[in-house]
């Protein structure tokens, strides 16, 4: 059993080997040219000079068994060869992978684990081509995987109010900051420091924090819009229309209030900062009253808390930075309807029919979420 | 431990060993299926891209729906309000490829009053900031304003296509902005929108180093363009492979253009007429070398304002077209036949009925690999003669056996020539026969088209979408309802004779996703019978039937998970009364963007 020095290739002696550990414990010795092709063993014996002997063994992840070893190098053994065609390569990958889904599963674990892509493509796109045209039923068995998607999750339901994780934070905003007013009050001695008491809304604070942008409210004039649309019309109908238009023109919007909802949107995109914007909204969509009556927030705050506090409304206004229209209906919740009113040229004053929908009953309704996006 | 080279150790005995270290090392166990794939399978998801088998996978287990909303990376959304922005975003983090569809297909027809909705802007504010390697756009239906446009061109280092289809909202101003930004940008398809004249010359926006452009098309644009900078444009672009012109070109400009150009495998022609009166002897381009120099043209359209003088020309494209769009070509028979009996290869092809029964005839003669036809009509009102008829649509069945997809305007019709369409077409998938005249039986035994329909539903195994016209009897519908297990999209109008046509579809069409009714006598009593299907559907759509409001109203109690709008026209003063019922699922709040005439139930 001497010992090669396979730190050197001796291409006109023997073949030289190196030595491979694999989860179990066991040592094998492999030739070096056909492990050198998974790109993690070349690493740990170039870089890292293992592999040399018994002793200093390269340790394979966990992930590649014996058997799985066993395969892949055969794989690498085959494909290492230069001179083979591509046709023949094609051949063998064909018939290479020809076994059973977990075997299939494993191998492609242990390609993935030595870093060998164009195996971990190879068996990768086998497996997809498993799954293809498949229910997920037929998935979990082909793959023995649990059915574990609560009937809940695979319907995707609107979360509940009190779910929703921008009021709850909003509330545990106020939890804290009332409990800090309480807290305030109760250890207030003579010793008073200025008072400046802050009798913003949480608004306000929000609009501090962004540094406070201006308005940016002008609406922009719509366009006038005319199109002529002969034959396209009547190209495009359908149906025996007894009222074909020859011409369709659309005029110019005057102005409906739903285009000023997106005009002052646009507008406001146009602001400095991204997060104003939202702020702006905030001052404009809710009479100050309705809302937050613990408006007296309080004067000074533990810096410390004041820091977390300040992170948790940045977290705040992140989250709500996405969807500011979801928003506006979400915390519309938390009250009555009342009407909204935009500054700027248009009123937007909506339906209060429209926030008549029951809001609980949604999170009981029966289709997959995911045929939305089909 | 053997240490025998080239030996591996026996298996079985492996095995044991196995077992025995990982009971000590309590490592080593024969991991579970479950979770060796889930080691890779974010790779396997790759080559998964199909919508159905990525849905599939999101509903296995927990981990495979991760994994999924992690590697999706082309989201597809059929209905813009069923779904917001942020869930979307929320649950797909890594998103390269947005599609977009916003109104329903009957707003093209002027059936739905303007701004009504299907705003792009929430969608590309939320993008903006939570897909910043978004590459690709598509949107049909939306209204998109040109901040819209701006914000996009910003927001968006890598961005690469944007396709708008049947859109409108914005103008050239909007256009300048993307041509300007998106240094990227290969694709810019603008393709039956409403584009507003800003009076900005949006094609000299393109950077001045050249671009990458592969596509660019905007033959709908109804306003002038800058010539010489288009030329300069495709000049500058060697990857432009498709590019469609507006009428606004002529073509003498169009010459300039494809001796520029000859790389092009899809033109658009724009005008294809001259923009001055050519006086005799002056000296005209060789237009048709200029076409013979396009060897790689298989697609070509445009002819806006065609003079037929000119359409030799186009002869030497020919036999290597695999589509062609004499849609604004109002061209008669002759002239189509001296262009089709080069065009052996054709696959898809739009014509005017101008060409005739006759011209018909020709195709089909000719064009044996015909996949797709539509046949548009010139003049499309009620009563006028109707150049091409049953007689055109046998002679195409006839010729054309594989064809796939048809779309035929006519005057008059006969159930021999549908049921004949039915037995020699069964690759069918599309079929929409639309006989102008409100209620027109066959011409020929002044029966109902029952019979005709009945037959395509039947025969045509893969058939998905369907429009049906002319006298139309319950019994059609029980012919639908029976054998239209496929059927995925189905038009309506002036069809039917009582709720139980309705009924027949909604209770026997499993794969019914989008209906689109008018004036039809279907009441709230066929609207209830759909209750069991309507979250399977992507939209409902019924204008000028027979329901109620408390029927909608009904509706809507029944079915949270319904979005249910009643629109009215905007001149209805009685606020109870409305034209359109328009009812889709949604996961989300109604919207709160409705006009004043939507009302949300």
């Amino acid at each position: 059993m001497a010992e090669v020095d396979t730190a050197v290739i001796k291409p006109e002696m023997m073949k030289s080997y190196i030595w491979l550990q694999t989860a179990d414990g066991s040592i094998q010795e492999v030739e070096q040219e056909v492990a050198m092709f998974c790109p993690m063993i070349c690493d740990e014996i170039i870089q890292r000079g293992m592999g040399s002997s018994k002793n200093n063994a390269i340790t394979l992840p966990q992930r590649v068994n014996p058997s799985m070893l066993s395969l892949v190098l055969d794989y690498c053994r085959f494909h290492q060869v230069i001179g083979r065609s591509n046709k023949e390569r094609k051949s063998f990958d064909e018939k290479f992978i020809r076994m059973d889904t977990k075997r299939l599963c494993e191998l492609t674990s242990a390609a993935d684990g030595l870093q060998l892509k164009p195996l971990v493509d190879l068996t990768s796109r086998a497996l997809a081509r498993m799954i293809e045209g498949k229910t997920p039923e037929e998935i979990r068995e082909t793959f023995h995987l649990p059915d574990d998607l609560t009937e809940e999750e695979k319907l995707e339901p609107l979360k509940n109010i009190t779910d929703d994780p921008r009021i709850r934070l909003l509330n545990r905003l106020y939890a804290r900051k009332r409990k800090e007013l309480k807290e305030r009050e109760r250890l207030k001695n003579v010793e008073v420091e200025e008072e400046c008491v802050d009798d913003r809304s949480v608004d306000d604070l929000l609009s501090f924090i962004n540094g406070g942008n201006e308005d940016s409210k002008g609406v922009g004039t719509s366009k006038n819009k005319k199109k002529n649309r002969r034959r396209k019309d009547q190209q495009k109908n359908t149906s025996s229309n007894h009222a074909i238009e020859t011409t369709h023109k659309k005029e110019s919007n005057c102005l409906k209030s739903v285009h000023d909802d997106v005009e002052i949107n646009n507008n406001l995109q146009s602001s400095p900062s991204e997060r104003s914007k939202l702020q702006d909204i905030q001052d404009d969509m809710f009479s100050p009253q309705a809302n937050f009556e613990d408006g007296d927030i309080d004067d000074e705050f533990d810096p410390a808390i004041q820091e977390k506090i300040d992170r948790e409304v940045e977290d705040f206004e992140r989250i709500l930075n996405s969807d500011w229209p979801e928003r506006m209906l979400s915390l519309g919740r938390e009250r009555k309807p009342t009407v909204i009113s935009a500054n700027g040229n248009g009123s937007l004053s909506r339906d209060v029919s429209c926030f008549t929908v029951p809001l609980l009953t949604y999170n009981c309704f029966r289709f997959h979420c995911d045929t939305h996006y089909c | 431990m053997s240490e025998d080279r080239n030996e591996m150790p026996e298996p079985e005995v492996d095995t044991r060993r196995r077992e025995i270290a990982g009971v000590l090392t309590g490592e080593f166990q024969s991991p579970s299926p479950d979770q060796v794939l889930e080691n890779v399978l974010e790779n396997v998801l790759l080559f998964l891209t199909s919508r159905r088998d990525r849905n599939a996978v999101s509903l296995v287990c927990k981990s495979w729906y991760r994994a999924e909303a992690l590697t999706r990376s082309d989201l597809f959304i059929g209905n813009c309000y069923a779904v917001s922005p942020r869930r979307a975003i929320e649950r797909f983090r890594r998103v390269r490829s947005v599609v977009l569809k916003g109104k329903p297909r009957f707003a093209d027809f002027n059936l739905m009053p303007p701004n009504w909705g299907a705003y792009f802007t929430p969608w590309v504010t939320a993008m903006a900031t939570s897909y910043p390697w978004l590459e690709k756009v598509y949107l049909k239906r939306m209204f998109v304003t040109d901040r819209d446009l701006e914000l996009l061109a910003q927001s968006f280092p890598a961005f690469k296509e944007l396709v708008l289809v049947c859109c409108d909202g914005f103008g050239t101003s909007g256009l300048a902005g993307i041509a300007s930004k998106c240094r990227q940008l290969r694709v810019l398809d603008l393709i039956e929108d409403e584009v507003a004249d800003d009076e900005v010359d949006w094609i000299s926006c393109f950077p001045e180093s050249g671009t990458c452009l592969e596509s660019l098309i905007f033959d709908c644009i109804e306003c002038p363009i800058n010539f010489e900078a288009l030329e300069r444009l495709v000049a500058r672009s060697p990857s432009l492979r498709k590019l469609r012109l507006n009428r606004y070109v002529s073509i003498g400009q169009l010459y300039r253009l494809m001796i520029r150009a000859p790389q092009l495998t899809h033109l658009g022609s724009g005008s294809f007429s001259s923009s001055d009166i050519v006086a005799q002897g002056d000296q005209e381009p060789d237009y048709i070398s200029a076409f013979a120099a396009c060897r790689s043209l298989v697609c070509l359209s445009g002819f806006r304002e065609i003079i037929p003088d000119y359409l030799p020309a186009i002869y030497p494209v020919c036999a290597n077209l695999t589509s062609l769009n004499f849609s604004y070509a109002n061209i008669n028979t002759e002239q189509l036949k001296s262009v089709i009996c080069h065009c052996h290869k054709l696959q898809i092809f739009w014509v005017l009925d101008s060409v005739c029964d006759e011209g018909l005839q020709a195709v089909a003669a000719t064009c044996k690999e015909l996949r797709e036809l539509r046949v548009f009509p010139i003049d499309a009102r009620e009563d006028s003669e109707g150049p091409v008829s049953e007689v055109g649509l046998q002679a195409i069945s006839e010729g054309c056996r594989k064809l796939q997809s048809i779309l035929y305007f006519c005057q008059r019709m006969t159930n021999a020539a549908v049921i004949a369409m039915s037995k020699n077409c069964s690759d069918l998938v599309v079929f929409r026969l639309c006989i102008m005249g409100r209620h027109r039986p066959d011409h020929i035994t002044g029966e109902p088209m029952d019979e005709g329909f009945g037959a395509i539903v039947m025969n045509c195994k893969k058939l998905t979408r369907l429009a049906i016209s002319g006298l139309l009897t319950d019994k059609a519908f029980s012919y639908i309802g029976k054998y239209g297990k496929l059927v995925r999209t189905l038009s309506v109008a002036f069809a039917g004779d009582s709720d139980m046509g309705l009924k027949y579809v909604l209770e026997g069409c499993p794969k019914l996703q989008k209906l689109e009714i008018r004036d039809s006598p279907f009441g709230d009593a066929a609207l209830r019978s759909g209750l069991h299907h309507y979250y399977n559907m992507r939209f409902l759509w019924m204008s000028s039937c027979r329901l109620s409001r408390q029927g909608c109203e009904e509706i809507a109690r029944a079915m949270p998970g319904l979005v249910v709008e009643v629109i009215r026209n905007e001149n209805e003063e009685d606020k109870d009364g409305f034209e359109i019922l328009y009812m889709y699922r949604s996961l989300e709040r109604p919207r709160i963007d409705a006009p004043e005439f939507v009302t949300i139930l």
